[in-house]
């Protein structure tokens, strides 16, 4: 691909160009290792794996099976909570345009302190022209990569690990995102990668994968003609230009031919039989953004038609699409949305991916780390490092669209363990644990994105108190409050932004947040305090409820489950009354419950929850 | 193949095919006339015949291909030419006014058309003509006419023909052959769009699929890109240009093979891939660019067409359409990259009256139906 911008434009001031500092972009990188470059036509991405040490609240339980009866008195804590220093392993990917390039490895190469990487993966059609600049700055050889290989094992990474990776994208509907769950087996799929050129790649397996095809009608056909045809350079304002256009002008439709539908072959009067049709035929001038709409058709469609030509033969369901052509760009995932449909009658989906643009660096890290065996472990993306899915629409508020384009980062968290499904679940696949979708349920997302934003001067301060005797907690607060309102209002205007929106995500993410800041669990005093009483009256109430009739005794075990799921969610109301009246007990918990009919209960991240339900009327 | 006529229609004898940029007109003339039919036959017929057999060209556009003319034909009893003419859709307004000029309706004959245009003219032929045409189905046209002048020929040769080393373009030969064991064949017609059909037999064919990137497209980007005006000019420009200046070839981004998938240095990885940057913009003539939408058209086509013949399982196919007419560039690059891509597999091959099958096949449902006009 050819490069635009040059790096030639020499130094390069980063405070101007740039809307964060650098070291809140290339994080973490004193401990940084295995190093791994993207170089596209464009832009260019880097990894790299780091260690991050934070605080993390650790549960120890004493020994009570001495004790014969707890008495209400007791003054003895049942557990104990310390707070330990803990090494997690993360992976960091940052995506910049190749301007930028110079500049960023200066970065790297000062406050790079770890000397035992001597190699850098580096993939991409730009990596042989920058092979000496990076040996240069970074000191490190070189290492290429092939770019398919990259590429799929990019995209088995994040279809593995990354919960709501893939989405299918509706743009009338009421959530335009349909994510898809995770599929314990993901092969066979087929993948077309759409850069300058199309590839097409079937993939059997982790190591089997296979380029059964292509076509030369690209991203690069789309910006090189509309460059030709509408003087515009650079590929997002070709864009913009399209999705304001109306190809019908442009374009011979079938009704052009027929005078409406050619109803024999099932042909509606508003298909395309001949794109470009009415240039040749008449003589006025179009306009740019009618060309800039026929040319992302033309193409989106073929690419599509072939797309389904080859699944087809392959018997291939399963269709992913990938590449800087797409970018997360609405009039373009719709359009070949629309041409896969078309061409299978309806049984294909085409599926897009929320960190595409990331699976070539992704892929050359594996290769590099493949010692470490990743794959072996689970990883989960850490919502406070990513910037989450950036659409180039040109509906995006301006703040945003300045933003995107320049710096974007994905965060992976390597977890303790591995995760797999519950065994006892009926079909893994088709579980949904949220009950409420916010991506599609407009109202309800308003509540909760309202209610988190309401209730962050509260977390703040269990923050600061949490850790009283940490001069810098205030500092480091008040930065967790600008981060997790910053994400909230991310949220608010792309809810799509991290896959999936729900309830769960939101805690996950202000607890990713937290963590960011050293807070790892700001409640864990109360949560102590509460559960040592609850604690103590255990064996009493599961001994009285023992006492009630079968059906008295289901009652109240469904009441007692609802109230300490409304008690310890903090939802707005409840929180409000406890901020009054702090003594407010369980009983009134229960009646208060009556008022409340749209109430839902949702998962609920402590552990220790369940031994709450029995608190008595104290 | 036998023409079962059970009523010899009133002439004149027409077939017409209104695309979306050229109608195709089939005319037949009668070279058997008794001195008693000339004497008889009313003005208006004759003149007609003599406007369309002395003239190669009518109008600022419209065209005879005298090349295609079928000599000494005999249909339904009668014995005379087969004569070839198109024109602009963009002219059928005129030509239907000349219609209503020459008294046409008074012929009592029936007009067949098919193609588009027969639904969305068939209005303004009523209204400004007095005309009734009879509609017929484009692809049954096609395949009719297809069938029948490859069992007539052309004028004592095949009317089929295809390329001998299709990946050698300078020295290729064309060869011609008969089309025995015509079936199945897939049946790619290229015209302003494409439609790609697999025929099973004379009566039993399908639509597999179709593609909008075809001769509509090549000369609409064309006119756009150059300021050409007709498809003679474009291809003109095409065959003087070279797209390698155009397109980003493969190894424009590897440096030579990309070994690892078998694709060669020399193929085009991104069509028009150079035109991102102003400097190779400004350093690519007309022609270049005519040459590179000519190529990237002709191996989209070749591309979806390989891809249907194998999940379809036919080897053999056939290209048709106006957007072939004296174009070898196109031809022969169908021809290799059908060879190329199925390693030998797949024949590509060419019809002589390339775009008018369409219009014969309308003229033979003429003769089949008897109905008294």
């Amino acid at each position: 691909m050819a490069l635009s911008g040059g790096a030639d434009r020499g130094s390069h001031s980063m405070d101007k160009s740039i809307t964060l500092p650098p070291d809140e972009i290339f994080r973490n990188l004193e401990n940084a290792k295995r190093f791994a470059i993207d170089i596209g036509g464009s832009l260019t991405k880097l990894a790299y794996y780091s260690t991050v040490q934070h605080k993390v609240a650790k549960v120890r339980s004493f020994d009570h099976k001495a004790k014969v009866s707890l008495q209400e008195t007791d003054g003895d804590p049942l557990y104990e909570i310390s707070v330990q220093e803990e090494i997690t392993a993360r992976l960091h990917f940052i995506k910049f345009e190749n301007a930028y390039i110079e500049t960023c490895l200066d970065f790297i190469k000062d406050h790079l302190v770890n000397t035992e990487t001597k190699v850098i993966k580096a993939t991409g059609g730009g990596a042989h022209k920058f092979k000496d600049l990076i040996e240069k700055k970074l000191k490190l050889k070189v290492d290429k990569e092939d770019e398919m290989t990259c590429l799929i094992k990019g995209c088995n990474f994040v279809l593995k690990n990354i919960p709501h990776e893939a989405f299918v994208y509706a743009r009338h509907a009421d959530s335009e995102f349909r994510f898809q769950n995770t599929h314990p087996d993901i092969f066979p799929y087929l993948l077309i990668n759409i850069g300058s050129g199309v590839s097409i790649v079937k993939v059997e397996s982790e190591d089997k994968f296979e380029r059964i095809g292509g076509s030369s009608i690209g991203g690069g056909t789309f910006w090189g003609l509309g460059a030709l045809l509408t003087k515009t350079k650079r590929f997002d304002e070709l864009l913009q230009l399209a999705s304001k256009g109306q190809h019908t002008n442009v374009d011979m439709l079938v009704k052009d031919i027929y005078g409406g539908a050619y109803g024999s072959l099932g042909l509606t009067g508003d298909l395309i039989a001949s794109s470009f049709g009415k240039s040749a035929t008449t003589d006025k001038e179009f306009s740019k953004e009618d060309m800039a709409k026929s040319l992302l058709h033309m193409i989106s469609n073929d690419i599509g038609q072939l797309a389904c030509l080859y699944a087809k033969l392959h018997n291939l369901t399963r269709v992913y699409f990938g590449g800087f052509f797409i970018r997360g760009h609405p009039v373009t995932m719709h359009t070949i949305t629309y041409s896969i449909n078309f061409f299978t009658k309806g049984e294909v989906q085409a599926l897009f991916l929320r960190h595409e643009g990331y699976l070539g660096a992704i892929g050359a890290f594996l290769k590099g780390a493949e010692e470490d065996n990743p794959n072996q472990y689970s990883w989960g993306e850490n919502y406070a490092g990513s910037s989450g899915l950036m659409s180039v629409s040109p509906e995006l508020n301006p703040v945003q669209r300045a933003r995107s384009g320049t710096f974007d980062m994905l965060e992976m968290d390597r977890l303790e363990r591995q995760l797999v499904n519950l065994p006892l679940l009926q079909d893994p696949t088709s579980y949904i644990p949220d009950t409420v979708d916010l991506t599609e349920d407009a109202l309800s997302r308003d509540y909760w994105l309202f209610c988190f934003e309401d209730a962050l001067d509260g977390v703040v301060k269990r923050a600061v108190a949490s850790q009283k005797d940490q001069p810098e907690a205030v500092e480091r607060a008040e930065k967790f409050r600008q981060k997790y309102r910053h994400k909230l209002q991310t949220l608010r205007h792309q809810p799509f932004a991290y896959g999936s929106l729900t309830v769960r995500s939101l805690l996950d993410t202000r607890e990713h947040c937290l963590n960011e800041f050293n807070f790892p669990d700001p409640y864990s005093k109360i949560k102590q305090k509460e559960n040592d009483m609850a604690l103590k009256y255990y064996l009493k109430v599961v001994k009285s409820v023992e006492e009630l009739s079968w059906e008295q005794r289901q009652f109240t075990l469904v009441k007692g489950l609802l109230a300490g799921n409304v008690f310890d969610w903090g939802a707005k109301a409840v929180s409000d009354v406890l901020e009054s009246d702090p003594d407010f007990g369980f009983e009134q918990a229960k009646q208060q419950l009556q008022g409340m009919k749209t109430f839902k209960l949702s998962h609920n991240n402590d552990k220790i929850l369940n031994h709450k339900l029995f608190l008595t009327d104290k | 193949m036998k023409l079962k006529c059970s009523k010899k229609p009133a002439f004149p004898w027409f077939g017409m095919d209104i695309g979306g940029t050229l109608v195709k007109l089939v005319y037949f003339e009668p070279k058997d006339i008794t001195a008693e039919e000339e004497q008889e036959e009313v003005e208006n017929l004759k003149s007609i015949r003599r406007y369309l057999t002395s003239n190669t060209a009518y109008g600022k556009t419209g065209v005879r291909d005298v090349h295609l003319e079928l000599r000494n034909l005999t249909i339904c009893g009668r014995t005379g030419n087969l004569h070839f003419i198109r024109f602009p859709t963009a002219g059928m307004h005129r030509f239907i006014q000349m219609g209503r000029d020459k008294h046409f309706s008074s012929l009592h004959t029936t007009l067949c058309a098919t193609g588009g245009g027969a639904y969305k003219f068939e209005n303004d032929f009523r209204t400004m003509a007095d005309l009734e045409l009879l509609k017929l189905d484009e692809l049954d046209c096609l395949i009719q006419g297809l069938l029948y002048i490859d069992s007539v020929g052309f004028n004592g040769h095949p009317e089929c023909y295809y390329f001998e080393n299709p990946s050698d373009t300078q020295n290729c030969i064309k060869r011609s052959c008969c089309l025995d064991n015509l079936f199945p064949m897939l049946l790619v017609n290229i015209g302003s769009g494409v439609s790609v059909l697999a025929v099973y037999s004379k009566d039993n064919y399908k639509r597999v699929t179709g593609t909008s990137l075809g001769g509509g497209t090549f000369l609409g980007l064309c006119c756009l890109l150059t300021g050409c005006e007709t498809f003679e000019e474009a291809l003109e420009m095409a065959s003087k240009g070279d797209s390698t200046n155009v397109d980003k070839l493969v190894k424009d981004i590897y440096g030579g093979d990309y070994q690892r998938f078998g694709l060669q240095g020399s193929a085009v990885a991104s069509s028009f891939g150079h035109m991102m940057s102003k400097e190779k913009r400004d350093s690519i003539s007309k022609e270049d660019l005519a040459r590179a939408t000519l190529v990237t058209i002709t191996n989209n086509i070749g591309s979806i067409a390989r891809m249907c013949a194998v999940n379809e399982k036919i080897e053999r196919v056939v290209f048709v359409g106006n957007f072939l007419r004296i174009n070898t560039v196109s031809t022969k690059l169908l021809a290799y990259a059908m060879d190329f891509w199925s390693k030998g597999q797949l024949r590509a091959l060419f019809l002589e009256h390339e775009g008018y099958f369409g219009a014969v096949g309308a003229f033979l449902e003429l003769l089949k139906s008897s109905e008294d006009a």
